[in-house]
């Protein structure tokens, strides 16, 4: 089984039906053996994406290639590309060994090669000795685990995933993470994962891509993503991002640029957009990890970093971590989260402790709005 | 409502409790009762149909199975209804198919359609029928009349197969697909196997209802392809001996045999479902 998976290569791929635009001209390179994950607000185009390639969804313009051959006119059957669905979509009437044996039957192999590689791809999935029972006595991750056995066993170049663990309870979720994960590692074939929780998507890709409205947003390493979000929405869809609205024209400095806001004054910060785009356009985005809190007098302004004085609204714990909700400047605006790993700190601040919040120039990003 | 339930409520719901149930019982012995007068009568040592009988005989059941009249009938009932099924089976699940996986704009009036036939007055049809019948001169012969029984029979599977289909995601069919089965092979390996018992009873249902069909049967049908419930309605005009009671009840009792092998079989596919769910 030790193959690689395919090069997914998508040009100016869309879809439209009628008037509606449920995929706006998209493309897209997938490395051979790569986990790419698709995520976005339900409606954003992503289940739309993934039909264009398992050929559910006929793309109304531009070409879908797998390593090099175009996929356009060929049908979902001759396409050779696994998928995996919400529901696990296993056939009730057929035991486990026979589900995973389907597509090796269609494809007219001999009955002990079938068993072979059935029993091998079960017990790949951790479950050897399941092959006898009917999907319904099967839990819904056994049930899942399955339907990644039949979908692989043919030893397609290709894995699609529809939010496969949409289904399951929590705990579930983030075992069953890890086994897909290792499951790809075994099978070597190039995944293409939707999923709503962007979460799921940081664990789990390789790279992933942010959609919204019928586009991707931006796509990258989860790292980067998080990093470096180019716009409003892809720092808020991934983790939380205190946007901070700005007023007016940033003046340019050397290699950051100072903003000024209505909360927080003027704020130093990277310019991610270039000199064109300075605008009211703009927001400044900073992760909740990235600031201090200071309490009393201490107060020196450092020259690379920031300081805004607030007042704490609500301190929760949670695994490891105070969560603060600072209000800073007027309650019109919303509060500013802050994160801090509770080890550190002694005690957790009460509600209503006036502090100063500090945070680095570097972890200060200028970003587009949308 | 179980014993549990029962023992905590006042007493005055325990009691309107009961009276529901007596309810319940008094409108089924309502409706059933007049099905099993036949029965009785049908038995009868009179010459003619009363009721009560005054004695007890089955020459009746005798003098139907040596008259040729009769057993025609029989036998052109068998004749009709069988065709009728199958043709409704095979027509009322395509036309399923279509409507709940086709991606048919405008689903649910062309769902109302299909069963339209079914809801309509049969003599509607049957004034309809008889006149297209004739230009293609089909009027008294079995074609005519399983076309015409075909019509009514559809719907029934119609409405069977789509209940069949609703409780099975159309992903299987998908996931089928991505596997490598073409159309045909995940109708057959997947669809098929699935919808099996929603097919049968439908087709059962079709025969039942071409089996005791009356009113197209009289516009339709001749002396030499009628059918039993024709010639029941013929014989009561001008004999009401005792073995029409006898020809009646025989038809009673094929039609409620079908009916049980009916709930058996939505009782088993029921059973399957709660296990998916389970």
């Amino acid at each position: 089984m030790a193959k690689r998976g395919g090069k997914l290569v998508m040009e100016q791929v869309q879809k439209r039906y009628h008037k509606t635009v449920a995929l706006h001209p998209t493309s897209l390179d997938i490395e051979p053996g790569e986990f790419f994950s698709l995520i976005g607000p339900s409606g954003s185009g992503k289940t739309t994406l993934l039909g264009t390639v398992a050929g559910f969804v006929p793309p109304t313009g531009g070409r879908i290639e797998m390593d090099g051959v175009n996929l356009a006119m060929l049908p979902p059957y001759q396409r050779n590309i696994g998928m995996v669905f919400q529901n696990y979509a296993l056939f009730p009437h057929m035991s486990v060994f026979d589900n995973v044996a389907f597509p090796l039957r269609l494809r007219k192999l001999g009955v002990a090669a079938v068993e072979e590689r059935t029993r091998k791809m079960l017990a790949t999935v951790r479950l050897p000795d399941f092959g006898h029972r009917m999907p319904s006595q099967l839990s819904g991750g056994q049930q899942q685990r399955v339907a990644l056995a039949r979908a692989a066993v043919y030893g397609p170049r290709m894995l699609l995933m529809d939010e496969p663990l949409g289904a399951l309870d929590k705990n579930l979720r983030e075992e069953l993470q890890y086994e897909i994960k290792a499951f790809h590692r075994q099978i070597d074939a190039t995944v293409l994962y939707v999923t709503h929780d962007q979460e799921e998507a940081a664990t789990m890709s390789d790279r992933l891509a942010i959609m919204n409205a019928g586009r991707i947003v931006q796509h990258g390493t989860p790292r980067h993503l998080y990093e470096h979000p180019t716009n409003a929405f892809v720092a808020s869809f991934l983790g939380t991002a205190n946007l901070i609205a700005v007023i007016g024209k940033p003046e340019s400095g050397e290699a950051e640029v100072r903003v000024p806001t209505a909360n927080a004054g003027l704020l130093k910060a990277i310019n991610t957009i270039g000199q064109g785009a300075m605008s009211e356009a703009s927001v400044i985005c900073v992760r909740p990890e990235s600031i201090r809190i200071e309490t009393g007098e201490q107060a020196k302004v450092c020259a690379n970093s920031n300081r805004m004085a607030g007042k704490i609204l609500d301190a929760t714990y949670t695994a490891g971590t105070f969560r603060y909700q600072v209000q800073v400047g007027t309650e019109t605006e919303a509060p500013v989260a802050v994160r801090l790993p509770s080890v550190r700190q002694s005690d957790m601040l009460p509600r209503g402790t006036n502090v100063s919040l500090v945070w680095p120039a570097s972890a200060t990003l200028l970003i587009r709005k949308d | 409502m179980d014993a549990d339930t029962a023992t905590w409520l006042p007493i005055r719901y325990r009691a309107s409790n009961k009276l529901l149930v007596l309810l319940a019982w008094l409108i089924l012995l309502f409706l059933i009762t007049p099905q099993f007068v036949i029965v009785p009568l049908s038995f009868s040592s009179e010459a003619y149909l009363s009721f009560p009988p005054a004695g007890w005989s089955t020459k009746w059941y005798g003098s139907f199975a040596n008259s040729p009249d009769w057993g025609r009938a029989a036998i052109n009932s068998l004749a009709i209804g069988l065709p009728t099924a199958l043709l409704s089976m095979i027509l009322g699940t395509m036309a399923s198919l279509a409507v709940s996986r086709g991606g048919i704009t405008r689903q649910s009036l062309v769902a109302a359609l299909m069963v339209a036939p079914m809801m309509l007055p049969h003599i509607i049809l049957a004034i309809g029928l008889y006149p297209i019948m004739l230009w293609f001169k089909l009027l008294t012969s079995y074609a005519g009349v399983i076309i015409a029984h075909t019509v009514v029979g559809i719907p029934l599977v119609f409405i069977t197969v789509n209940s069949a289909l609703s409780r099975h995601s159309g992903s299987l069919e998908l996931a089928a697909m991505t596997l490598g089965a073409g159309p045909w092979q995940s109708f057959w390996k997947v669809t098929f196997p699935l919808i099996r018992p929603g097919i049968l009873i439908g087709g059962i249902l079709a025969f039942a209802s071409s089996f005791d069909e009356l009113m197209l049967a009289l516009f339709l049908t001749g002396v030499g392809t009628q059918t039993l419930p024709r010639l029941i309605w013929l014989q009561m005009n001008d004999y009401l001996t005792p073995t029409i009671a006898a020809a009646a009840s025989l038809i009673f009792l094929v039609t409620l045999g079908l009916l049980v092998a009916v709930s058996i079989l939505q009782t088993r596919s029921g059973a399957e479902k709660a296990n998916a769910h389970g």
